[in-house]
């Protein structure tokens, strides 16, 4: 049933925010932002899924009723945002670990020097 | 179609900077070609909007550039489109003159740096992603470009790894801005599940008019998500974080090009996409923004980040203008919009300059510069009155159109809310000018430290990057009726008819409406105030020449001077008993401690905190608009 995967994004989605706002070490806080990204991805990809589709592969001549696909552009988008979420977790680990050379501790709430 | 026509233009703008991205790291090396590539890069985009000006703005043309030709078929855009209209070459304009600029003042600014190759390479990428952003036609395009450049300012924020606070800016900055990011992806894709289709004129087609539960989930989504991106309340303190650490000429491009697209984004949803402009909320959320920012502005010692918050305060006018929903509060808005690229930047790239020479941004350690550095203090005056909204400079004729609008709107529909918009932005108006006479005489008047005696002036690279800046800065000031009738104009009337838009893009042919005129009522002349300010900057001169310029003499340093300043400094004998920039609002802020300490812990610096505001937000905006739609 699509709809689970529709609950299951939202749910990965509000998760991965809850993780953020409420865990205080970063790298608990990297996490957060892939799970919320995979929420995302789950959701794009039910958005083309059709029941009882195949693959989007185009071939010539025998476009009938049984060549009936998912939307390709859906599975392009979340390629897309794989590789995204993929830099967002490389370029925020390599800041925690500057931070953790400069700061001596990964946790939040004593990285505060700006503020007010 | 030959390849110099004028349809090629947009794609060329992008594909420069992004191509100069590329290039730079491949002959970044030698420091003569890799200041070419740039500076050529940004030239080139510069001059293909400059191009567009005619058929866009004059001819009231559209330009639809469909990706290798894959134009609309059986009704449905599959195809990747760029779309110009009027309002996406007004914001093309300023990323392109602002962009250009910085990239000048780079040249020589980043002298004291390494890794300059990957400085212009970064650079590069936020130029193009934003001119991208403003240019393209196509939603997921759109989210693309928000990410490329959401990543290069995290990069550029943290560049100056070493300079205090850079990396926690940096991060900060990435897990709330990814989380806006992530908001519009989600947003995206809602609208696409909907509509089956990304294209920005199809979407703009079918969307009003079939306002469903998930619709609205999804501007709720887009609206936060570019919200991050031009930094409104309650996302300032990002912008503040990242500004006092980015190096000035990034600060250049965070606050004139970077929140420009968080404004653009949120302009095209509301008058196109969603066509819910009635709402209100937009308005009331500038009006918050800019008063929020300036007070918190005035409890700044930094340098950079006290000029952080007014850019977030001057984005609250543009906002407020915007949200009226009228073609005056448009043209208004965008007006000052564009003032505000040239003024921001020019005090960002003026407190570059005095961090290039002392290396300080702290208010409280620097003071007298303006003896040493006399082009800097200059241009940064012509910055501070441009910003404050002193005539006849370009910050007062938007601001008074601002004003009228808010007023305006306020007569036609007797609503109060929209009054009390108009006194926040005189209030908020007054503070700016405060807060910039306290900057101006910590920064360039009062007592030089002793430190700072051997201070130069900039090379001329960067000063004549300022004026360039201040140039427009006059210019537009000056001659407010030509912005008015061949920039903000044409765009106003284009974000009215968002019709125009989506036929030209559906069909190829626009629906022309009548052509309304938006100006500023009352008479106003500004080449009379210009004479007038130079005649009142003479009498100055000459008062200051003629009679005793009063100084501090060496012998009496070690003593106090007089008694009658024991009411200020409780009696305490100082060495230097002259008045800083600090003391001169003594009053207002001892008045105002409560409101002051309580927004010093509000802004607690934990990003949890600041995520959490962002979350909250989001739950507000999807909640108020289930209920206003």
């Amino acid at each position: 049933m699509i709809t689970y995967n529709y609950i299951a994004a939202f749910f990965l989605i509000a998760l991965g925010f809850y993780t953020i706002i409420t865990k205080y070490n970063l790298i608990k806080t990297v996490i957060g932002l892939s799970i919320a990204d995979y929420g995302v991805n789950l959701l794009i990809i039910s958005i083309g899924y059709n029941p009882g589709g195949t693959a989007p592969i185009f071939t010539q001549g025998e476009l009938t009723t049984a060549s009936y696909f998912v939307d390709p552009i859906p599975q392009a988008l979340t390629l897309t945002s794989i590789v995204i979420g993929a830099c967002v977790t490389a370029m925020s680990l390599s800041l925690v670990v500057k931070l953790h050379d400069e700061y001596g501790t990964i946790d939040t709430r004593e990285i505060r020097r700006l503020r007010g | 179609m030959s390849f110099l026509s004028y349809q090629h233009f947009p794609i060329y703008s992008v594909m420069a900077l992004f191509l100069g991205a590329f290039l730079v790291v491949l002959f970044g090396r030698s420091k003569f070609l890799r200041g070419l590539i740039a500076f050529c890069a940004t030239a080139i985009a510069l001059c293909c909007m400059i191009l567009l000006i005619k058929p866009v703005m004059l001819n009231h043309e559209i330009i639809c550039y469909w990706m290798g030709s894959r134009a609309m078929a059986g009704g449905y855009a599959i195809g990747i489109a760029m779309e110009v209209d009027q309002v996406s070459l007004f914001f093309g304009l300023l990323i392109a003159t602002a962009v250009f600029v910085a990239c000048v003042y780079s040249l020589q600014y980043m002298d004291h740096d390494d890794n300059i190759p990957e400085y212009y390479t970064l650079f590069l990428m936020l130029a193009g992603g934003v001119m991208g952003l403003v240019l393209s036609g196509d939603l997921f395009n759109m989210f693309i470009m928000v990410e490329i450049l959401t990543f290069a300012a995290v990069a550029l924020t943290a560049f100056r790894n070493k300079a205090f606070g850079a990396l926690e800016a940096a991060f900060k900055y990435l897990v709330v801005g990814c989380m806006g990011s992530t908001a519009i992806l989600a947003g995206t894709i809602m609208l696409y599940a909907q509509a089956h289709t990304l294209n920005f004129a199809q979407l703009s087609d079918l969307i009003p008019g079939n306002m469903n539960t998930s619709t609205i989930v999804a501007f709720a989504l887009l609206y936060i998500g570019f919200s991050t991106k031009a930094f409104i309340v309650p996302f300032h303190p990002l912008a503040a974080d990242a500004h006092g650490a980015a190096p000035a000429s990034i600060s250049v491009l965070i606050s004139g090009v970077l929140t420009k697209s968080g404004v653009y984004a949120i302009l095209r949803l509301t008058y196109f996409l969603f066509q819910t402009m009635q709402l209100g909320s937009i308005q009331f959320i500038g009006s918050v923004s800019m008063f929020v920012c300036v007070t918190m502005a005035l409890a700044q010692h930094d340098f950079k980040r006290l000029l952080a918050f007014h850019s977030i305060s001057q984005i609250g006018y543009v906002m407020t203008a915007i949200g009226l929903g009228t073609g005056l509060g448009i043209s208004a808005g965008l007006y000052h919009a564009m003032n505000h690229t040239m003024f921001k930047g020019l005090l960002f790239l003026a407190a570059g300059a005095v961090h290039y020479r002392t290396g300080i941004t702290d208010l409280r350690k620097l003071g007298g510069l303006g003896k040493k550095m006399p082009w800097t203090c200059v241009l940064f005056l012509i910055g501070a009155a441009s910003i404050s909204g002193i005539p006849p400079f370009n910050g007062f004729a938007s601001k008074w159109l601002i004003y009228q609008a808010t007023y305006l709107k306020a007569v036609e529909s007797g609503n109060i809310g929209f009054l009390a918009a108009t006194v926040v932005a005189l209030i908020t108006s007054v503070l700016t000018l405060a807060s910039f006479v306290k900057v101006t005489q910590s920064v360039f008047f009062g007592q030089l430290r002793p430190e700072h005696e051997d201070v130069k002036e900039v090379p001329a690279g960067m000063i004549i990057a300022m004026c360039l800046f201040a140039a427009i800065c006059v210019v537009t000031g000056l001659f407010p009726n030509l912005v008015t009738d061949y920039l903000t104009g044409p765009a106003a009337n284009a974000a009215l008819n968002p019709q125009n838009y989506i036929s030209s893009m559906l069909t190829g042919e626009g629906v022309f409406k009548t052509y309304e005129v938006f100006a500023a009522s009352g008479v106003w002349s500004p080449v009379n105030w210009l004479l007038l300010l130079m005649i009142a900057l003479l009498g100055v001169t000459i008062v200051a020449v003629l009679g005793k310029y009063d100084q501090v003499s060496e012998s009496k340093k070690g003593e106090l001077v007089d008694s009658k300043f024991a009411l200020f400094f409780g009696g305490e004998q100082t060495q230097y008993s002259q008045v800083g920039g600090e003391d001169l609002f003594w009053g207002l802020k001892h008045n105002w401690r409560h409101y002051f300490s309580f927004m010093h812990e509000l802004h607690s610096g934990v990003v949890n905190d600041y995520a959490l505001w962002a979350v909250v937000a989001l739950a507000l905006a999807m909640v108020f608009l289930q209920i206003a739609l």
